[in-house]
């Protein structure tokens, strides 16, 4: 739907909102990538194994829970990225769109900010799982999250067309390092003096949901009891 | 009518079963409300944003654009809210539930397609009725009485459309079981009507209009009321409408006749 929207929104333009035609194109195409690699998660529900006991027997195993989940999340993960090369193959073979290709410096660093995207959507969906320890509502701040997280990320659209002071906004929380800053590292699209604050900025979040998540882990199983597990 | 009347008891009663499950998760359906809405307001944004930028897409003014959007989230919402139970058939068929419906003197396709309506849509269709209302009020269009009454019906023809497709979807699911991936592919096709369907590529128009007839649904109620010209004509609409129904119907019966309740 995208690449059609923005076909036609490019028919009588030359340039919108400071991308050309193969640049938003290419925008498209990257973006999916990264769905499939960094937001799509196989952790939707683990506040609810949380609830129901069911990680009990994950304890028992002679793996750690996070360790066993990140194998988890690792095999959907390749599953996903392999069904959106099919999909962006044929699509790619049918419409033949030109696509904007990084040099291989920016391409390296791109790899490296796409695992930073991934470590931080696996953290957040961890920080989630401990919903489970204390509440049976678990869906709900999750359905928000996700919603928030589509269009926070750059994934419905680039960022970089809000208004000013809704990016300013974003550029303050980690959700646009989860697709939008990638893509715009691919476009070539971030100055090189920025390079380095980006990188620092993406393990600052880590670090920080890393910690986050050990307390409230540590916390959440103090009071886990899984009763009649 | 009594036999009717039968139906509504028991629509009432699920009904009635759905809202006192949303009350006692009150917190989970107050997020999801919120969730819905934000993704709504998103979706505005994304139109005032390109109408910034461009005058018109495929044809269409940037205001006759937000009318093709606010369409197909009323039919979306309104056939989602009635007929979001379809989402749960697949573990009803795994788990041999199926069989309990199919020995109980009500069609059974009632109860598959509209057991647990969905709260959260159905109380969010007011705040999105009430603020559609009022953001065509400040377009510039030309809405008439006539348009209004035909817009009705094709919203109702919509919800017609949308039911057969379901019909589709639960009888692949008696066969394959697995439903997910054919709700979600669904999902995925029906959100192509949040623009007008005669913007994309001629093939993916023309499978819009008479293979999965999303543009029916969205597509020709917004161009009724705005009064443009119609993609497909009416009459051809209620035929293709029709034929979708039938097909799908003998679809579920053919699918039915397969059903060997292996799990149960």
């Amino acid at each position: 739907m995208a690449l059609s929207v923005w076909s036609v929104l490019f028919v009588n333009q030359e340039t919108l909102f400071s991308y050309n035609r193969a640049e938003m194109i290419s925008y498209i195409f990257v973006a999916a990538l990264l769905q499939g690699l960094i937001l799509a998660t196989s952790l939707h529900g683990l506040a609810q194994r949380v609830y129901s006991g069911e990680i009990s027997s994950l304890l028992l195993k002679p793996m750690s829970l996070f360790s066993y989940l990140a194998i988890e999340e690792v095999a959907d993960k390749a599953r996903n990225v392999l069904a959106t090369i099919i999909e962006s193959g044929i699509l790619l073979v049918l419409f033949q769109p030109q696509i904007v290709m990084p040099s291989s410096g920016a391409l390296i660093l791109f790899l490296l900010w796409t695992c930073g995207g991934v470590l931080l959507n696996f953290l957040f969906s961890l920080l989630f799982g401990t919903l489970g320890f204390w509440s049976p509502e678990t869906w709900g701040p999750k359905f928000l999250f996700f919603i928030f997280l589509d269009f926070s990320a750059g994934k419905l659209f680039p960022l970089n067309i809000l208004p000013v002071w809704l990016q300013t906004m974003l550029s303050f929380t980690p959700f646009p390092y989860l697709t939008f800053m990638q893509t715009q590292l691919f476009l070539d699209k971030v100055p090189v003096g920025d390079l380095l604050k980006h990188s620092f900025l993406i393990l600052f979040w880590v670090a920080l949901l890393a910690l986050l998540n050990s307390l409230l882990w540590k916390r959440g199983f103090k009071s886990y009891a899984a009763q009649g597990q | 009518m009594q036999r009717l009347a039968i139906y509504w008891r028991v629509w009432k009663m699920s009904g009635t079963n759905a809202l006192q499950v949303a009350f006692v998760n009150r917190g989970t359906n107050l997020f999801f409300l919120l969730g819905k809405s934000f993704r709504f307001l998103i979706s505005l944004l994304f139109l005032l944003l390109i109408k910034e930028q461009v005058t018109t897409v495929g044809g269409y003014t940037n205001d006759e654009m937000v009318v093709f959007f606010l369409t197909y989230q009323l039919i979306d919402v309104t056939s989602q809210s009635i007929l979001r139970n379809v989402y749960q058939f697949g573990s009803q068929v795994k788990s041999g539930e199926l069989d309990f419906l199919l020995i109980k003197p009500l069609n059974p396709l009632f109860r598959i397609l509209t057991d647990k309506p969905d709260i959260n849509d159905l109380l969010f269709l007011f705040p999105m009725t009430i603020g559609s209302a009022y953001l065509l009020s400040t377009l510039s269009l030309s809405i008439t009485p006539l348009s209004a009454v035909l817009f009705a019906v094709l919203f109702i023809n919509g919800l017609i459309l949308a039911l057969a497709l379901h019909i589709f979807i639960v009888a692949i699911a008696v066969s394959i079981v697995e439903i997910e991936g054919v709700v979600w592919l669904y999902r995925d096709i029906t959100a192509l009507g949040r623009f007008p369907v005669t913007i994309y590529h001629e093939s993916l128009r023309l499978a819009l209009f008479f293979l999965v007839p999303i543009g029916l649904m969205t597509t020709v109620p917004a161009q009724v009321l705005l009064n443009t010209k119609l993609s497909v004509s009416l009459p051809l609409v209620f035929v293709i409408t029709g034929a979708t129904l039938i097909l799908s119907v003998l679809f579920w019966k053919y699918s039915l006749k397969k059903y060997s309740s292996a799990s149960s």
